[in-house]
C-alpha cells in the first residue's frame, strides 16, 4: 500500500484499514455494522436506570446488590458478560450521609456492557486528573452542591470491577411505579456526577 | 515517572466539558474503531492489556492530541503491526490517526 | 501472604517502565483494605508474557490527606496483591 493519504479524514482512513482487514479475512464485511447494532440495542444507560428503580422500591433486592451485583441484575436479564471480556460489577449507594462517584484514572473503564459507552468527559483528561484530588469542586462545575457534611468516596475503577452508583430516591417521588422512577435517573447519577 | 496516560491528581487540565444528551458515539468511523477492537480482541489477534498498554505507548505528545477514539486508532495500527498482521509498510497510510 | 479486611497496606512505592495498573498517585501510600475483588492476572505480567497464576485482588480506601496532602474524601482503587505490602 503505497501513496499518501495521511492527510485524509480519519473516517477515511478507518475504511481503509477495515478494507485491508477484510482481505485478511479477519473482518467481515458489513459484520461490525452488526456487532454495533447488537450492543447499543442493549447496552444503555436504561439498563442501570432500571437497576436504580428496583433499588429504590425493594430494598431487599437493594441490600443483595450492594453484596453481589452481577448475580442480582440477573434478576433484571441483565448482565456484565456483553462487553470485550466478564465484567465485575459493584454497586455502591449514596445515602444521606455519603456519596459516591466514579472514575478511572488510567484509562476510561466503565460499565460498557451494561450500559453503553461512556459520555466525553468520562474519558477526558481533565475529570480523570482532578476528580480523585477535588471531588467537591469536580461536581460543583456539573452544577451538583453537595452539603459540606455529606462525605465524598470516588472510586477509580483502575482494575476489574466497575462501578455503578445508585442516587438518592428523589423527596416527592413515593409515589410513582417503578418504571416512572427510572425514567429520573441520568447516565450522570450513574457515575455520580449528578444528584440522580 | 509514569507513562502518559496516569494522571490521576494532576494538575493543568482545566475545566470539565459535559457535553448534553451526547450520543453514544460522534460519528460511524468512531463507532466503527470501537466495533473494530472488539472484533480483533474476540478473534484473539490481542488481548486488552495489550491494547491498553498500546494506548499508552503512544508518545505523549500525540496522545495529549488525539481524540479518544483516534487513540484507538493508532493503538489497533500498532498492535496489528506488531502482531505481523500487516507490515509497517502496508499500513504506513495510517501512521497519524 | 494474603490481606483481610480492616488490613493496613502500603501500595509499593515502584516505577514501572512497562504497563500497570497501580496509578502513580497511590503508590507509597498506606490505605485500608474495604472488600475482595476476586481473583485476576495480573496485567504487569500479562503484557510482558510472564506465566503466573491469578492473584487476589483488593478494594483499598486511601484518606485523600494522605493521598494529596489535601482534601476530606476517600479515594478508593483496586489493589494486586503484588501491588501491595504491610505497612
Amino acid at each position: 500500500m503505497s501513496g499518501d493519504h495521511s492527510d485524509a479524514p480519519i473516517a477515511a482512513r478507518v475504511r481503509h484499514l477495515e478494507r485491508l482487514l477484510e482481505e485478511r479475512g479477519l473482518v467481515i464485511p458489513g459484520a461490525l455494522d452488526e456487532t454495533l447494532a447488537a450492543y447499543l440495542n442493549r447496552a444503555s444507560p436504561a439498563n442501570g436506570a432500571r437497576i436504580v428503580a428496583r433499588a429504590w422500591t425493594d430494598p431487599d433486592f437493594g441490600a443483595r446488590l450492594l453484596a453481589d451485583a452481577p448475580a442480582v441484575i440477573a434478576e433484571l436479564d441483565l448482565s456484565m458478560r456483553g462487553g470485550l471480556q466478564v465484567q465485575d460489577l459493584q454497586v455502591v449507594a449514596n445515602t444521606d450521609r455519603e456519596h459516591n462517584v466514579v472514575v478511572c484514572t488510567l484509562c476510561s473503564c466503565y460499565p460498557l456492557a451494561l450500559l453503553g459507552p461512556s459520555p466525553t468527559w468520562y474519558k477526558s483528561e481533565s475529570y480523570r486528573s482532578r476528580v480523585v484530588r477535588e471531588p467537591r469542586e469536580v461536581l460543583r462545575e456539573f452544577g451538583f452542591e453537595l452539603r459540606p457534611e455529606v462525605e465524598i468516596k470516588v472510586w477509580d475503577a483502575n482494575a476489574e470491577t466497575r462501578y455503578l452508583v445508585v442516587p438518592n430516591r428523589p423527596p416527592g417521588t413515593e409515589n410513582l411505579a417503578e418504571e416512572q422512577l427510572a425514567a429520573l435517573v441520568t447516565r450522570n447519577g450513574l457515575i455520580g456526577t449528578a444528584p440522580v | 515517572m509514569s507513562r502518559i496516560n496516569d494522571v490521576g491528581g494532576m494538575y493543568g487540565f482545566g475545566q470539565i466539558v459535559a457535553e448534553q444528551d451526547e450520543p453514544p458515539f460522534h460519528a460511524d468511523w468512531e463507532a466503527h474503531v470501537f466495533a473494530l477492537n472488539s472484533t480483533l480482541v474476540r478473534q484473539g489477534v490481542y488481548q486488552i492489556d495489550e491494547f491498553r498498554d498500546a494506548v499508552e505507548r503512544l508518545p505523549p505528545g500525540q496522545y495529549l492530541a488525539s481524540s479518544y477514539y483516534q487513540r484507538w486508532f493508532l493503538a489497533i495500527r500498532a498492535l496489528l503491526i506488531e502482531k505481523g498482521v500487516f507490515t509497517e509498510e502496508e499500513l504506513d497510510d495510517l501512521r497519524d490517526g | 501472604m494474603t490481606f483481610a479486611t480492616g488490613d493496613r497496606v502500603r501500595a509499593k512505592s515502584v516505577d514501572p517502565s512497562h504497563h500497570t495498573r497501580l496509578p502513580a498517585y497511590a503508590r507509597g501510600v498506606v490505605g485500608t483494605v474495604v472488600r475482595f475483588q476476586g481473583t485476576h492476572r495480573l496485567p504487569d505480567d500479562v503484557i510482558r508474557g510472564i506465566s503466573s497464576p491469578e492473584e487476589m485482588v483488593y478494594a483499598v480506601r486511601f484518606a485523600a490527606q494522605d493521598l494529596f496532602g489535601t482534601g476530606d474524601h476517600s479515594v478508593t482503587l483496586s489493589m494486586w496483591q503484588s501491588y501491595l505490602e504491610r505497612p
